[in-house]
């Protein structure tokens, strides 16, 4: 991902009202590529397909409550930002799931659309220098290990 | 398996009074819950329907369009086609709320009826959505005669056996509903695959004021409360329950309410 703006969204949501608001203010707003979903195992396959930057799942679903959701989705994508939205009933319960899960944010319903874009374009940018914190990490081990051969065929010149 | 039936009824108004302000309260705390998501959605969407009419305002300020500004355009006209959909949806979601709420407690409504009770089974399960989304609902909903009744106050009693139901179960399970003929009145059951009720609970479950969720204002005369409007119908219900399995309330009506003269005083 070179740039915010190219970042890949994933919304998953049981509502489909609740997907299609954020992804007609998301469409109209920003140049993010979304990706809706109304069923949380759908989308997980999605994310074994498709890079994804962002996250933001319902805590109450039938088929799979939101933290599980986005537990597993970080064993699919470790890069990618998650966010909890949650209803107001569901608060208490949400809270002490996202410390257990160690989400980035969580988002109240009915939730402020302004303050939904900030919040994704900062998760946007967080899954950006996430990602290239890994290639960093990539390219000191990939040197690391050209060192050690380095050292091992200098160890049989002199030796 | 423990098991306790009851007939009999008592005069208890005051009891009547706070076990229907009880009933209120999961009733609003429900509707409220259901209105909040198509809320939520149109809320947006507004905001989206004002943010969208200030852009095409700003591309129509001077004569010329240009290509950026048309496909800004075709980028506006996709999200207001998701915006009538999302729309249509949330607003159909509400009239449906509202038409459960109507055979719930419509104050125009004749408080003698004579109804099919799969109306009532229905929207209380609709009122209480929200609180049913991890649980598995199953509707054995067999055909059943219309009986004489007081609808609105069989739709406390469910309501009030369902909310019971899904607290038993802790966010994970099955509700079973089920309705069928029984003599030319009608049989309902509630099942739930909760915690169960152990024996020396269940035995007086029926009491006023009985509870086991803590002390809180109508806690408590549900169940009381419920066994009162099923007399006063000349019906009666029971409980059967098994701890670690489950409980099943049934709830026996007949086809007409019992002639005054023939009750021993009721819910009035």
């Amino acid at each position: 991902m070179s740039k915010i703006s190219e970042a890949t969204v994933m919304i998953v949501d049981d509502e489909e009202m609740v997907v299609g608001a954020i992804q007609s203010f998301l469409e109209l707003e920003t140049a993010y590529d979304v990706l809706p979903y109304t069923s949380p195992e759908s989308a997980l396959e999605e994310l074994e397909e498709r890079p994804t930057h962002v996250i933001v799942a319902d805590f109450m679903m039938p088929e799979m409550d939101g933290v599980s959701f986005l537990t597993r989705a970080r064993e699919i994508r470790p890069s990618a930002t998650r966010i909890l939205l949650t209803g107001y009933a569901d608060k208490q319960n949400a809270i002490r799931a996202i410390n257990e899960a160690g989400l980035y944010h969580y988002l109240e319903k009915p939730w402020n659309n302004e303050a939904l874009k900030l919040i994704i374009r900062n998760a946007a940018e967080r899954a950006r220098l996430f990602e290239e914190l890994e290639g960093r990490v990539g390219e000191l081990e990939r040197a690391n290990q050209e060192l050690a051969g380095f050292r091992e065929r200098l160890i049989h010149a002199f030796l | 398996m423990a098991s306790a039936t009851s007939r009999r009824s008592g005069d208890h108004q005051d009891l009547i009074n706070q076990a229907h302000l009880a009933t209120l309260g999961t009733l609003v705390a429900g509707v409220a819950h259901e209105l909040n998501t198509p809320l939520g959605a149109i809320h947006s969407n507004h905001d989206v329907i004002e943010r969208a009419l200030r852009k095409l305002k700003e591309i129509l300020e001077d004569e010329v369009v240009t290509p950026d500004e048309l496909e800004q355009v075709r980028r506006i006209v996709r999200a207001m086609d998701g915006v009538l959909t999302t729309n249509g949806i949330a607003v159909e979601r509400m009239v449906k709320l509202v038409d459960s709420l109507g055979t719930f407690g419509r104050p125009d409504r004749a408080d003698v009826d004579r109804v099919d009770l799969r109306e009532g089974l229905e929207g209380t399960l609709t009122v209480l959505t929200h609180e049913l989304k991890p649980i598995e609902v199953v509707r054995e909903l067999e055909d059943i005669p219309r009986i004489e009744c007081h609808p609105n106050r069989l739709n406390q009693v469910f309501m009030n056996l369902i909310h019971n139901a899904v607290q038993a179960m802790d966010g994970e399970g099955t509700l079973t509903v089920r309705t069928a003929p029984d003599e030319g009145g009608v049989r309902i059951e509630i099942e739930d695959t909760g915690k169960g009720i152990p024996g020396e609970v269940i035995q007086r479950i029926f009491d006023p004021g009985f509870t086991t969720k803590g002390r809180r204002v109508g806690m408590g005369l549900g169940l009381a409360i419920s066994r009162q409007i099923i007399d006063h119908h000349g019906g009666e219900i029971s409980v059967e329950s098994a701890v670690g399995k489950g409980t099943v309330f049934r709830i026996r009506l007949p086809a007409r309410l019992p002639r005054p003269e023939a009750r021993e005083g009721g819910p009035e």
